[in-house]
């Protein structure tokens, strides 16, 4: 090993080399070792043992970090960090990406789509929100965001018989690039200012600042616009409805939990760290965003009959929610953040997958009609999709009381009492588009009697997110603790 | 002397190819001109010694992605397009960006080095061992030593990049 | 330990039984499992009461940590004080009445074992709800009946105006909690915890003028949560639409348990009312309103359960008049009394309308006196008792508030009498017009049976014998009694005015049932007016419901988000022409204006930056 390449270097990386590595060797195992159709299982096998290798290397840097009583572990000459706020998001990623791979299966068979590409690119996405989270240097943390954006690109457009998928993949592509060189120039603009691209000398750099400095307010915007547009934030918010509905329903799934959580953990990264000590020009700008996020995202959302396109205006206004949380800056509003989109992960993965459950031959089921009568047919899954609508709108028991009950205790300690009013009178918006889903499962008939045919893996897929939206809510205490732990100190 | 001559001469290059860009009405020949200003950026670049940068720049840009751009171009009808107006209507917010752009360099021209205070003992960013031989063996070894991550990083990025555009080009592998 | 949790936990195992397995189990086991579960909580809670007697202390149970952060900690704790046991004998008792009732008169609907979970759900959320010991837990309870209320309401689905009504609960209900919600999140910054104990106590240990402000704006969002769930101004809206609901659900969740929910919420916070006298008089102010202006609403309505909805709506008024004039145990002794005889009302009009083969028209009934003479009698009973005829038990608890109101401020007493005037009219009303005179409809009608009649004799006895229960005493560890004021002159005044209502309901539909008609007509504009009640579902549908819809159909739809409806429909047609198709839409199309709105969004924040200069 060199000094390039140490030991903690590499200990630091393993995850993500596992993630990289099971992601090309799905490729190849693809067609090499597994060309028939029905051995497509094992490929869904060799994506399990990739995250749990993963998951085995996550497990070995948090005893590590626990046993030397360390804050954090540096890499790559500071390029990489391991702290309690990488675990937490890389815990949370490893779910995401596993419960959106078992859903997939039964999805890509009806789609007739390939299945070694999918579950590689879901992989090396996953390898992408690694970078996001652990990165610390400007350069690294690029990188891995154009590589998870590359990989949604693709994933986005992968129906390619569906005109409506590769429209997508367009207009999400062309936007991305362009709110990608908004951030470049941010980055460089931060380079400028402080000769380093590591976020801590930045930091230190800008704290050194005056504040009003032109060129100082111009990186922040710039770099502001490009983290608002990754986490759909109003006004950059114009790609997520056409990218939620065109896309795979597993794909806008894996969209709207796994690359907005690594987005909102770059954002966290960023204006945490280097732009901490700018906090009075940002912060306007950040309050401005989430409240035009919540107001468009929840009105917006109730003139939908596309459930698919009704969530992502819904995550557009989720998004206004976890930035309440950075405005109110404090302890309580960080860990409520980090709540916040843990509990969206499992919450929004639970409505997808009732719609993937629904998807079958000759039905999209991504119309609120689609799941006229649900309760009638399987109510196990009509009870899901109400756990998890709930919870999405915040009322307990459900995970996502816990997660609004941090953001809006956070922003009344910070004596934020305009904000937290408004927030919790959409609250009240959301529910009205929220009941139209429910209304329609359980208040009308349902239109075709055909039952659901779902496998093994999404029934799985079905009782963890049931039981992470019920269980956080119930039990919030690990959960909590654990989301404390992330704090970036 | 002769260098301020010919950094005019290839600012002049780069700017006129890039006017020629946008307004030029038939798709082949904004190409074109993107090539002549591209050449001259390349000329930039090895004014500054940067001669890794010119290469790749004429290699890659030039040789490489204009080519594909002017076979892409010439295999799609964009005939209509040509007898379209030019000009959106969102053309004020383009005024609007230009002006601030213009206030951005004025700014950055009257304060000059100013404006980017690096610290003291960051003088020189990025390439660390500054010593002996030429500015492709530094550019290399600031690659493979301080930026080991980002560039196998980006060797994954590639990886990507090549297994989407099969995915999305073939109708059935 | 006394093993609280049982109390809740029963109803929800039967939920979990008879939602998983109830589809295919035969309606005995529903049964037996549904209405079992509620009278083992019932049977639990009366074991308890007279275990934890005399209770003159509140007997907390906690079981573990829910929340902790910092030095806060809100734990799933229980607790039980005499307050709470009313509530709890109120809530099992009558709900258990309800669900063998039910039993009889949902023997014939689809979706049976459907009712009953979501019933046994109910009865769970309502006493998590009164036996939570913080503002959190209650807070579940809370939003968990309304949730049970929705379903409930729209159990009816085939029918629109269920699944509208259900919404409407839902959302109206929604805005209650937002003020609700805030409350709560005031009340732990105040004090730094939500525990009911600690909170009463350091509420009561700081001084007045120090958190009076604060109390004050705790109070009113309070009251907002109150005026949702109980239905006050201006939230009262969704109430009458929810009797789409089945009856047995009216009754229960509609009349005797969950609307009460914010009177019991007042009383249990009435330490912090009373050291905020202004939110308290805007309690009183608002409990005065709604009981005028929804008994004058009732006073015209045809369809039998409306009317009752009305009068749920008005005695809940007359309840946070008691609480607001300071009188918390005067407004849960009414509500004790109102659960059983409204309860037995609700009932009753049920056994009528499955008598009547699923009538509800006022208009369409008449005579049913010798039809159906259980339900007359006992229906008997629960009119008197809430026209306040001496010596029922709605006559003790209406005084005991009218008595509060006269010594809190005279005018609001006057007025309450005259609302007591209006209840007695408009129940004989409909008393009258159901029972008296000959039969107008066609159906045949009979007798509904016992497994329905029974529930109704038994609230028939409480009503009647209800007000002997003195709940002011019982409470009084929990609220301390003033000086009684009583004053025999206010009291006949009072029952004059009910005798007085009873006497014009007997002239106009029982002696010259013409006049009735005449008087409408004669007062057209009034009658109008109340019979369109007041026209304020229209006015919040033009003020409040349309503009949203407008602003999100035309402004967000139309004007930002053309996007992929349009595009898809346009793309179609030109699928054919490949790549150069989607390339001319890039073109002409929406990527460039979604572009356009990431370069303006980054303008107008470059912009506001510049001239906020940093922010400073």
């Amino acid at each position: 090993m060199s000094q390039y390449y140490t030991a903690t270097d590499h200990f630091v990386l393993v995850p993500a080399i596992m993630l990289a590595l099971f992601g090309c060797a799905i490729l190849l195992f693809d067609f090499w070792v597994f060309p028939e159709p029905k051995q497509r299982k094992w490929l869904l096998a060799f994506l399990a043992l990739g995250e749990a290798f993963a998951g085995y290397g996550l497990w070995q840097q948090h005893t590590y970090i626990a046993g030397q009583g360390i804050a954090e572990l540096t890499a790559f000459q500071g390029s990489l960090v391991v702290d309690g706020f990488s675990l937490f998001f890389n815990w949370m990623f490893i779910a995401a990406a596993s419960i959106v791979a078992l859903m997939s299966y039964r999805y890509l068979e009806v789609e007739g789509e390939h299945h070694g590409e999918y579950y590689s690119l879901i992989l090396l996405a996953q390898c992408g929100m690694y970078f996001l989270a652990s990165g610390a240097d400007l350069i690294t943390l690029f990188v891995g965001l154009e590589l998870m954006a590359l990989c949604f690109y693709i994933m986005v457009g992968f129906l390619r018989s569906d005109k409506r998928s590769n429209e997508a993949a367009m207009k999400y592509l062309l936007l991305g690039g362009f709110s990608s060189g908004f951030l470049a120039y941010g980055f460089s603009l931060l380079y400028g200012l402080s000769g380093s691209t590591k976020l801590s000398e930045i930091g230190v750099a800008i704290a050194r600042r005056d504040p009003a400095d032109p060129v100082l307010l111009l990186a922040m915007v710039t770099t502001t616009v490009g983290l608002l547009f990754k986490i759909s934030a109003v006004p950059f918010h114009m790609w997520a409805p056409d990218a939620y509905e065109g896309a795979p329903t597993t794909v806008t799934a894996y969209l709207s939990v796994g690359s907005k959580a690594a987005s909102i953990a770059f954002l966290l990264r960023i204006f945490l760290g280097p732009l901490a000590s700018a906090r009075a020009a940002w912060e306007p700008l950040l309050v401005f965003a989430a409240i035009a996020s919540l107001t468009v995202g929840n009105l917006a959302a109730i003139s939908q009959h596309n459930i698919k396109r009704l969530l992502a205006y819904s995550s557009i206004s989720h998004a206004g929610y976890m930035l309440l949380g950075l405005v109110a800056g404090n302890e309580t509003g960080i860990k409520g953040v980090a709540v916040y989109v843990l509990v969206y992960t499992f919450t929004n993965l639970g409505v997808f997958l009732v719609i993937v459950a629904l998807r079958r031959e000759g039905l999209v089921g991504d119309n609120i009609d689609d799941l006229a009568g649900l309760m009638h047919k399987s109510p196990g899954y009509a009870l899901l999709m109400l756990i998890c609508l709930l919870s999405l709108a915040g009322i307990p028991p459900t995970a996502g009381f816990i997660g609004k009950y941090y953001i809006f205790l956070s922003l009344i300690q910070a004596g934020r009492y305009v904000l937290a009013a408004a927030a919790a009178l959409y609250v009240a918006v959301a529910i009205y588009y929220y009941f139209r889903i429910v209304r329609s499962m359980f208040m009308s008939d349902a239109e075709d009697a055909g039952a659901m045919e779902t496998t093994f893996g999404v029934r799985v897929a079905a009782a963890l997110t049931g039981l992470g939206t019920l269980g956080i809510g119930i039990f919030p205490e690990p959960f909590l603790r654990f989301a404390g732990q992330s704090l970036i100190r | 002397m002769l260098d301020t001559i010919f950094f005019y001469l290839f600012a002049l290059l780069t700017l006129l190819g890039a006017v020629l860009t946008i307004t030029r009405r038939s798709a082949v020949h904004s190409a074109i001109s993107l090539i002549v200003s591209l050449v001259g950026v390349a000329g930039l670049f090895l004014l500054q010694r940067a001669e890794f940068l010119f290469a790749v720049q004429i290699v890659l840009y030039i040789g490489g992605i204009m080519l594909l751009f002017l076979f892409v171009i010439m295999l799609v009808n964009l005939d209509r397009a040509e007898r379209e107006r030019q000009f959106s209507k969102a053309w004020w917010l383009a005024l609007a960006c230009v002006v601030g752009v213009g206030a951005e360099i004025a700014y950055f021209l009257t304060k000059g080095p100013a404006a980017f205070q690096f610290p003291p003992g960051a003088a020189s960013p990025g390439v660390a061992s500054a010593a002996a031989g030429g500015n492709v063996e530094r550019l290399a070894d600031a690659l493979f030593s301080e930026y080991l991550l980002p560039f196998e990083m980006a060797s994954l990025l590639l990886l990507v990049a090549v297994v989407g555009s099969v995915i999305l080009a073939k109708k059935r592998i | 330990m006394q093993h609280l949790w049982l109390i809740p936990t029963l109803p929800l195992a039967g939920f979990l039984v008879n939602g998983l397995a109830g589809r295919r189990a035969s309606k005995t086991f529903v049964n037996a499992v549904a209405i079992g579960s509620v009278f083992l909580a019932f049977l639990w809670t009366v074991k308890t009461l007279f275990a934890l007697a005399p209770l003159e202390t509140p007997h907390i149970e906690r079981y573990f940590t829910w929340i902790a952060s910092g030095d806060l900690r809100i734990g799933f704790d229980f607790a039980v004080d005499r307050l709470s046991a009313v509530m709890l004998m109120v809530v099992t008792g009558v709900g258990l009445l309800i669900h063998i009732y039910a039993a009889g008169y949902m023997a014939h609907e689809g979706g049976y074992y459907r009712f009953f979970a979501f019933l046994n759900l109910f009865m769970f959320f309502m006493l998590v709800l009164v036996l939570a010991a913080n503002y959190l837990l209650l807070f579940v309870g809370w939003e968990g009946v309304g949730l049970c209320s929705y379903l409930l309401i729209g159990f009816y689905f085939l029918r629109k105006s269920a699944a509208d009504a259900g919404k409407k609960a839902f959302i109206v209900n929604r805005i209650g909690d937002f003020g609700f919600s805030l409350a709560v999140f005031l009340i732990f910054v105040a004090f730094g915890t939500l525990d009911f104990g600690q909170v009463f106590a350091k509420a009561a240990s700081l001084p007045v003028e120090h958190t009076a402000g604060l109390l004050t704006a705790v109070c009113l969002l309070l009251m907002l949560g109150a005026a949702g769930k109980s239905a006050q101004v201006p939230l009262y809206v969704w109430l009458p639409d929810a009797m789409e609901g089945p009856t047995p659900v009216s009754a229960l969740i509609h009349a005797a348990t969950m609307v009460t929910a914010g009177v019991y919420m007042v009383a249990r916070s009435a330490t912090l009312f009373t050291r905020a006298p202004l939110a308290l008089d805007v309690v009183a102010l608002i409990g005065l309103f709604t009981a005028v202006l929804a008994a004058s609403i009732g006073l015209v309505q045809n369809d039998i359960k409306k009317v009752f909805a009305y009068s749920t709506v008005s005695q809940l008024g007359y309840m946070f008049l008691g609480l607001g004039a300071g009188a918390f145990s005067a407004g849960i002794f009414h509500l004790v009394t109102h659960a059983f005889f409204k309860a037995l009302l609700f009932l009753g009009a049920g056994s009528v309308i499955h008598a009547l083969s699923g009538e509800q028209d006022l208009r369409q009934m008449g005579g049913l006196r010798s039809k159906i003479p259980v339900t007359f009698w006992t229906m008997l009973c629960a009119a008197v008792a809430i026209a306040g005829v001496p010596p029922f038990s709605g006559f003790y608890s209406k005084d005991e508030i009218l008595l509060a109101a006269h010594h809190h401020a005279p005018w609001m007493y006057w007025v309450g009498v005259i609302t007591a005037g209006m209840t007695a009219f408009y129940v004989f009303r409909a008393m009258f017009m159901a029972f008296f005179g000959s039969y107008r409809g066609r159906a045949h009608a009979h007798e509904s049976p016992l497994v329905m009649t029974a529930p109704l004799m038994a609230l028939a006895a409480l009503s009647l014998a209800g007000g002997k229960i003195d709940v002011p005493r019982i409470l009084e560890p929990v609220f301390p009694r003033g000086e009684a004021h009583h004053s025999p002159a206010l009291v006949a005044i009072s029952v004059g005015a009910g005798f007085a209502g009873i006497a014009l309901a007997w002239l106009l539909y029982v002696v010259r049932p013409a006049l009735a008609g005449a008087l409408a007509e004669r007062t057209g504009f009034l009658y109008r007016l109340l019979y369109g009640k007041y026209f304020l579902d229209e006015i919040y549908d033009a003020l409040v419901v349309r503009p949203i819809e407008r602003v999100s159909r035309v402004l967000l739809w139309r004007g930002m988000d053309v996007g992929l409806i349009d595009g898809a429909v346009n793309g179609a047609g030109n699928r054919a022409q490949g790549i150069g198709g989607v390339l001319r839409k890039l073109q002409s199309g929406y990527i460039r204006s979604y572009a356009v709105w990431v370069l303006a969004g980054a303008v107008l924040m470059l912009v506001t930056v510049a001239l906020a200069g940093g922010g400073r």
